[in-house]
């Protein structure tokens, strides 16, 4: 298992080598960062090619991507624009730990801009996941136990509905009736936007009732999708001969739905969650962006719209890693949880 | 016995989660408790009786817990730097009010008057030479820093060499580089020298200063002050309130100062919630959740008005309005005038305004409408107005004619009546676009549409942005001079895109006549005579159809009732933060 994790990971360094090369030319083409510098106009040309020339932007890609993979530290740039590189770089590069400064807040690390905004995602992000698959089992293992009955048609008809909402669909509903219409009827009320009421603080109780909206927008989706899933892996466990066996054997229902059939239904949930992991590292973009909640999702858009490299290969390179990590522990927990899988 | 571990391993990650992330800034917490407000009298207000720290990372402020007056406004954008040199960010520049300082600010009729300065320099107070090439500002004897340090003119001084430096990778260096030298001969008196006369001096200069006691200590120690935490955190600052806290993605704070030397504003901490949802920003505001909200989609203007909101707009410069390609690589209708003004004429802009503003604008007849109360647009300019069976008639007589009867007008030699049009990918100017191409598919003009994202849009000519190659012939955007001044160097010919000058904005073409007027304006000192010149640059663009104005891009904000004293200037929005008051 050792050498089978070893080689497993060797392999990755070639493979986030070509990603990193791959998203580094794909950003650099995506529009240009100077270009109006957030502001409503065009960027002045004078300023343009004065920043052009300080921020690096002037060099050609491939100079540009080794200076983020490497740094520049060992060679000399041009500042001033007099044609003679007399400045000694300062960057370090990816492979040193420093992922560049913020084209945007220039002088602001980048690794720095995105955890600070990363507690703030897996704060959502955990939780909703946590909550998916709860409701997801529990609502797919009794939707299939009570195949074609009134609870069956009904709850397979909400999953559907449920999956087929846009998710800005639901924050925006949810957000409206619960915050808006419910204040205006005189009825407790959720908070719209943001954390915390800035007249209370920003305490965990704060912080907590402003995770409800999101979360819920972000669960009924998902658990609807995840619910069919279960549904139909629990259908197809509970017919085969082993269940029937252990019934025989004598055993309780309840032991043989949870210790048997349970347990190798959810064997494929490990890959879909495994595949989930990277994804909380990203955020959720819309109901980060609707629901004003400081997440990587928000910033990953907010940084990508404005062409700021440092900060979105930043995240892309942290969310590759994920999933290569990832990838690895679904495969050594299957193994872990399927005696028959053996990795040589 | 497994399961309840698990189980309490769970609820115990997500209790410590919550408890972590209601502790993850290293900034003040705000009066942390679970009491609602109660109803804020100024008596009972206590005030901060320390001043801010100087260093990046700010202190607890001591502030009583729930009788604090909060002004909460929603912020759409988050801003890049609070450092103006270093954001371009509309919604950033803005906040200077709040925290920093100008040495002379406008009010809401958009006029200046002095803040740092005595008095704002002219050639009858002897602050302006003769030959416009030296200006000199006395500066109040009692503005300080937020720290309780004095301005001095070193600091002006010190923020010019800061400003021009090649170590600092500023937004702007505009308008810094017109000068020769910035000079302190005492700590109260600052002389700015020129090398030619340059006109929008007023409008330009001193909009921010930088603490020279906070930042030269940093540019000694870096040689840059690019990572100087001040720019993301300006514990020091010179106006009614100081900066606080700021947590990305979500808040920025700012309370009260003690040593504002013009007093201390009515509220207490003004919380900017950063909410990037338009849909979002509404609701918040209708839910009480948000005080004040800007550029509200106008689709929900009569809900916010049903509930209770004001909407205001000031004019804060900005047109939307086409500009018009006439560089050799144009096609050859759009560099034909006639063309030109039956376009102009083909164009209902009065339905455009009414059906998708709302009726909210009104029709900009000139880039320089925004600037009319100054006197810079003259009388004797003839509107366009929706005359579709004029325009048909402007294109006949040009020789543009229908002869295959597919609906769209050809020349002599059957070059079809075809124009590109490109704008970026905001939803109302591609609202318009359809519009557009539907008008004018009426009188026999086929307009080809496209649209790009901004940062494509405005990119660069190496980068082959369309309208820095001269893909499009009309382009769309708003946009204003350098407001308040009248000045804009759009159509310099020097500014045209070319291999050799690959950041050039002057898309729309050479006119040797126009670059002239503005080459001459810009040097002319005299206000009356400048004022004249001004008035010729925007008869002869509006005549010649170089710029097609569709509305009045004006600033919205969506205003509490709650709010007292609420004014708004087009160009120092919050000048009048002092005033402002809750209910």
């Amino acid at each position: 298992m050792t050498k089978y994790i070893i080689r497993r990971l060797l392999q990755a360094i070639p493979l986030l080598f070509i990603i990193s090369l791959v998203l580094f030319v794909l950003m650099r083409n995506t529009g240009d960062p100077l270009a109006t510098m957030g502001g409503r106009r065009a960027t002045r040309p004078e300023d343009r090619a004065r920043l052009a020339r300080q921020l690096g932007l002037d060099q050609p890609i491939y100079k540009q991507y080794i200076y983020w993979l490497i740094g520049n530290d060992w060679t000399k740039i041009d500042l001033n624009g007099d044609g003679i590189a007399e400045t000694q770089g300062t960057r370090q590069g990816v492979l040193r730990g420093e992922f560049g400064f913020s084209l945007l807040s220039r002088g602001k690390p980048a690794l720095d801009i995105i955890m600070e905004r990363l507690p703030n995602t897996l704060l959502l992000m955990i939780p909703a996941e946590v909550i998916v698959l709860l409701v997801s089992l529990a609502v797919g293992v009794y939707s299939a136990l009570r195949q074609y009955t009134w609870w069956d048609h009904f709850i397979t008809a909400g999953s559907f509905i449920g999956y087929s909402m846009p998710i800005f669909f639901v924050a925006l509903l949810s957000m409206y009736i619960f915050s808006v219409d419910f204040k205006r009827w005189g009825l407790p009320y959720l908070p719209t936007v943001g954390m915390f009421d800035p007249q209370i603080g920003k305490t965990p109780s704060q912080v907590a009732l402003h995770m409800v909206l999101p979360i819920f927008s972000m669960t009924v989706i998902t658990a609807a999708g995840y619910s069919r899933f279960v549904r139909s892996q629990m259908l197809e466990v509970i017919s085969e001969d082993y269940i029937r066996t252990a019934h025989a054997k004598g055993l309780p229902y309840r032991m043989v739905i949870t210790g048997h059939a349970l347990k190798n239904a959810a064997l494929p949930l490990v890959t879909i969650v495994g595949l989930d992991v990277p994804l909380l590292l990203g955020g959720a973009v819309v109901t980060e962006s609707i629901f004003a909640w400081p997440g990587m999702g928000r910033l990953f858009i907010d940084h990508l719209s404005r062409s700021d490299t440092p900060v979105v290969m930043g995240i892309l390179m942290i969310i590759s890693v994920a999933v290569v990590l990832s990838q690895l522990l679904t495969d050594i927990i299957y193994g872990w949880l399927d005696p028959r899988i053996r990795y040589n | 016995m497994k399961r309840q571990w698990i189980f309490s391993f769970v609820v115990s990650v997500m209790i410590a989660s919550l408890v972590l992330a209601a502790c993850v800034p290293a900034t003040p917490a705000p009066p942390a408790t679970e009491e609602v407000a109660q109803p804020t009298t100024e008596e009972q207000i206590v005030q901060p009786t320390e001043a801010p720290s100087v260093q990046p990372t700010a202190e607890p402020t001591a502030v009583p817990p729930a009788e604090r007056k909060v002004a909460t406004f929603a912020w759409t954008q988050e801003p890049d730097s609070l450092n103006t040199w270093y954001s371009d960010m509309w919604f950033a520049d803005i906040l200077q009010q709040i925290w920093s300082c100008w040495a002379w600010q406008y009010d809401d009729q958009n006029l200046p008057y002095p803040h740092l300065v005595t008095e704002i320099p002219s050639m009858e107070n002897g602050g302006v030479s003769e030959d416009g090439l030296t200006i000199t500002m006395h500066l109040r004897d009692d503005i300080v820093w937020s720290d309780g340090t004095p301005i001095t003119s070193a600091d002006f001084v010190f923020t010019y060499d800061m400003v021009m430096n090649e170590a600092n990778a500023v937004s702007s260096q505009y308008p810094y580089d017109y000068l020769e030298s910035v000079e302190a001969p005492d700590d109260r008196t600052i002389v700015m020298t020129f090398a030619e006369p340059f006109a929008p001096w007023e409008s330009a200069f001193w909009q921010g200063l930088f603490p020279k006691h906070v930042l030269e200590p940093v540019f000694e120690a870096d040689g840059t002050i690019d990572q100087a935490d001040w720019n993301l955190a300006p514990t020091v600052g010179c106006g009614p309130f100081v900066f606080s806290d700021w947590e990305s993605g979500s808040f920025m704070r700012f309370v009260k100062s003690d040593n504002y030397w013009l007093g201390q504003p009515n509220l207490d901490e003004i919380f900017f919630q950063f909410v990037p949802d338009d849909a979002a920003q509404t609701a918040a505001l209708m839910a009480g959740d948000a005080d004040l909200g800007t550029f509200p989609p106008l689709s929900d203007v009569p809900a916010l008005e049903d509930a209770g909101l004001k909407i205001i707009t000031q004019n804060g410069g900005y047109s939307e309005g086409w500009f018009f390609n006439f560089r050799d690589m144009a096609s050859p209708a759009i560099k034909d005038l006639n063309v030109r003004r039956a376009i102009a004429m083909a164009i209902d802009r009065e339905a455009i305004i009414q059906d998708l503003l709302l009726g909210l604008t009104k029709p900009a007849e000139t880039f320089w409408d925004a600037l009319a109360a100054y006197g810079y647009v003259p009388p004797d300019i003839v509107p366009w107005t929706y005359d579709p069976e004029e325009a048909k008639r402007v294109l006949e007589e040009a020789g543009w004619v229908d002869t295959d009867g597919d609906g769209i007008r050809e020349d002599a030699n059957g070059n079809k009546l075809t124009i590109t049009h490109g704008t970026t990918i905001r939803e109302i100017r591609q609202d318009i676009q359809a519009v557009a191409q539907q008008q004018l598919g009426e009188v026999g003009i086929d307009l080809q549409i496209t649209s790009n994202d901004s940062d494509i849009f405005f990119g660069s000519y190496a980068d082959g942005a369309p309208p820095a190659v001269g893909d499009l012939d009309i382009m769309e955007w708003s946009d204003s001079t350098y407001f308040p001044d009248p000045d804009t160097d759009y159509w310099l010919c020097s500014q045209i895109p070319s291999d050799e000058n690959p950041y050039g904005y002057n898309y729309f073409g050479c006119d040797e006549q126009l670059d002239a007027l503005f080459q001459q304006q810009l040097v002319t000192i005299d206000s009356a005579a400048r004022t004249k010149i001004i008035q010729q640059i925007t008869k002869y663009t509006h005549d010649q159809v170089y710029w097609y104005g569709l509305y009045v891009d004006a600033d919205y904000w969506i205003v509490s009732e709650h709010l007292t004293g609420v004014k708004f200037s087009g160009v120092t929005p919050f000048y009048n933060i002092m005033e402002w008051d809750m209910q």
